[in-house]
């Protein structure tokens, strides 16, 4: 589904962000990319929704070189490609409801988007997407009203509502505890699982990684390092992509407490 | 007990000199000015009897308003309000291109950017009684003139504010908006004006507040509203009339300020 075949990137400032990866992640997946920061993880995975253009090489989402997109074909391309972000990127001054919508956006005319005149069946499918990440109490109250987490699964909200065929995650939980960095994650593998939405998603916690991942790729200074089945990983195959010793804080720990509070 | 105390700051006599120097400039600059005044100014012309008598006619007829003339004083004053409120209502929508052209997050052409700005500060450099003048000279003496001159005054510095707002918004969240496929006006209705909407109606607010203190005096030009009244009344010797005119327009603006400052804290 998404192939990369030789592809480098190499940003202005001369920093190489990718350097001749290859590597094809199949239709349901669920990748997750690990390596320390800076080793290329984000550059991955903001290469296949274009919000950074590789320099060389090509890479086909769907069959189709969308390195050679442009305008038009590349929003179309972005509606297929759902993102969550480290910081939830919600408009913390509207509410939850518009900021569900918007996952709409690249489905709807500026028109009908600008006046709010979205199809009914679009209102209903943002309110099941509130649903599924269990907050859909919160469905009128403002975004900076809610914690962290309940930021997060918004976002996951947003991207369901866009249904995507592909989400990428860039370190979904780097801003949130240990409990609350389960939920996220079991959400997106839960959602992965009943969608059939290929998930790629960036971590630097080994323990995440292996818990949730059905593949890992290691990524150390802009290369693939490592590529294999999340079974076949071991603490020091870690060891070995991040080049160091594992410490303290490559684990998140923790387990996902009961729903007490959201 | 021994204390420890810290080092003493080196000085160098360099550093020495050129206060030394600073200093005794500054107090000879002082001298020769305040030495100088008694050149200019003919002291016992100022505490003449003249200037006593003259104290005593017009100080307390400034302390005792001439009521009767509030109903004609409070009409100009209400035109005064419509002229800043017209005014700023103008500036408060025309600024907007301009602040979007002079934001760099949004127009990435560093010419045009560039433009942008230089186009807003020539604007604020023209005084509103300047702009004034030139506009009741091109549209003759009425209260429109005076509207033109605070509408084009304020866009400088609403353009200015607002650009600075739209600087400063979370430009992650325009970001993700692109990611999912929005494009440059959805992006703008839904990342960027709910970001800014409270700043700038805020700054529309406060730049109405200055608008009502600059617009008193363009009458003086013949450009509407108040100060129209306080030129006839000078000119009549009405100092009656006069402290009537200065009572309203304090007791207004004052009411203006502190109604614009309560709604400025609710909205933000």
């Amino acid at each position: 589904m998404i192939e990369f075949k030789d592809v480098s990137l190499v940003y202005p400032n001369g920093t190489q962000g990718l350097k001749n990866v290859n590597t094809n992640i199949k239709e349901g997946e669920f990748v997750v990319i690990v390596g320390l920061s800076g080793a290329g993880k984000s550059t991955f995975i903001r290469s296949i929704n274009r919000l950074v253009t590789p320099t060389s090489g090509q890479l086909l989402v769907e069959d189709e070189n969308i390195l050679a997109y442009k305008g038009k074909s590349m929003r179309k391309l972005r509606t297929k490609v759902g993102m969550i972000f480290q910081n939830y990127n919600l408009v913390k001054r509207s509410t939850v409801m518009k900021n569900v919508i918007s996952g709409r956006l690249g489905h709807t005319g500026t028109f009908k988007s600008i006046f709010n005149l979205y199809p009914k069946e679009d209102f209903a499918l943002a309110y099941e997407s509130l649903k599924r990440v269990n907050i859909e109490e919160k469905v009128y109250s403002r975004a900076d009203q809610l914690s962290g987490g309940q930021q997060q699964r918004v976002s996951i909200a947003r991207v369901l509502t866009q249904q995507p065929k592909i989400i990428l995650a860039d370190e979904p939980v780097a801003s949130l505890d240990p409990p609350t960095s389960h939920q996220v994650m079991k959400y997106l593998k839960q959602i992965n699982r009943e969608d059939k939405i290929t998930t790629i998603v960036n971590l630097h916690f080994i323990d995440m990684a292996m818990e949730y991942a059905d593949r890992i790729i290691g990524m150390r200074a802009g290369e693939v390092v490592f590529d294999g089945p999340a079974s076949e990983v071991t603490e020091q195959t870690f060891e070995e992509i991040y080049g160091r010793k594992i410490r303290e804080d490559d684990i998140r720990g923790g387990k996902e407490e009961d729903e007490q509070h959201s | 007990m021994e204390m420890n105390m810290p080092p003493k700051p080196k000085r160098s006599s360099k550093k020495l000199v050129k206060r030394f120097i600073i200093s005794i400039s500054l107090v000879a600059l002082y001298l020769w000015t305040f030495l100088s005044i008694n050149d200019i100014i003919k002291w016992d012309r100022v505490f003449s009897e003249r200037t006593i008598t003259n104290f005593d006619r017009v100080i307390p007829k400034l302390f005792s308003p001439d009521y009767a003339s509030f109903g004609k004083v409070m009409e100009k004053m209400v035109e005064t309000l419509f002229i800043a409120y017209a005014g700023s209502l103008m500036a408060a929508i025309l600024a907007v291109p301009f602040a979007f052209l002079a934001a760099s997050n949004m127009v990435r052409n560093k010419f045009l950017n560039t433009l942008g700005k230089w186009i807003l500060n020539a604007v604020r450099t023209f005084p509103e009684i300047m702009l004034a003048l030139i506009f009741v000279a091109a549209i003759g003496p009425n209260a429109f003139a005076g509207v033109l001159a605070i509408g084009l005054h304020s866009i400088g510095m609403l353009g200015k504010l607002y650009s600075e707002v739209i600087e400063s918004i979370d430009m992650h969240v325009v970001e993700a908006m692109e990611a999912n496929g929005a494009n440059k006006i959805q992006i703008l209705f839904y990342g960027i004006i709910p970001q800014v909407i409270p700043e700038f109606l805020s700054y529309a607010i406060y730049r109405f507040e200055i608008d009502v203190r600059a617009s008193t005096i363009l009458g003086i030009i013949g450009a509407g509203g108040i100060g129209t009244l306080i030129v006839i009344s000078v000119a009549n010797r009405n100092w009656n009339e006069v402290g009537m005119i200065l009572l309203v327009i304090i007791v207004v603006v004052t009411i203006i300020d502190y109604l614009s400052a309560f709604i400025r804290k609710r909205i933000v």
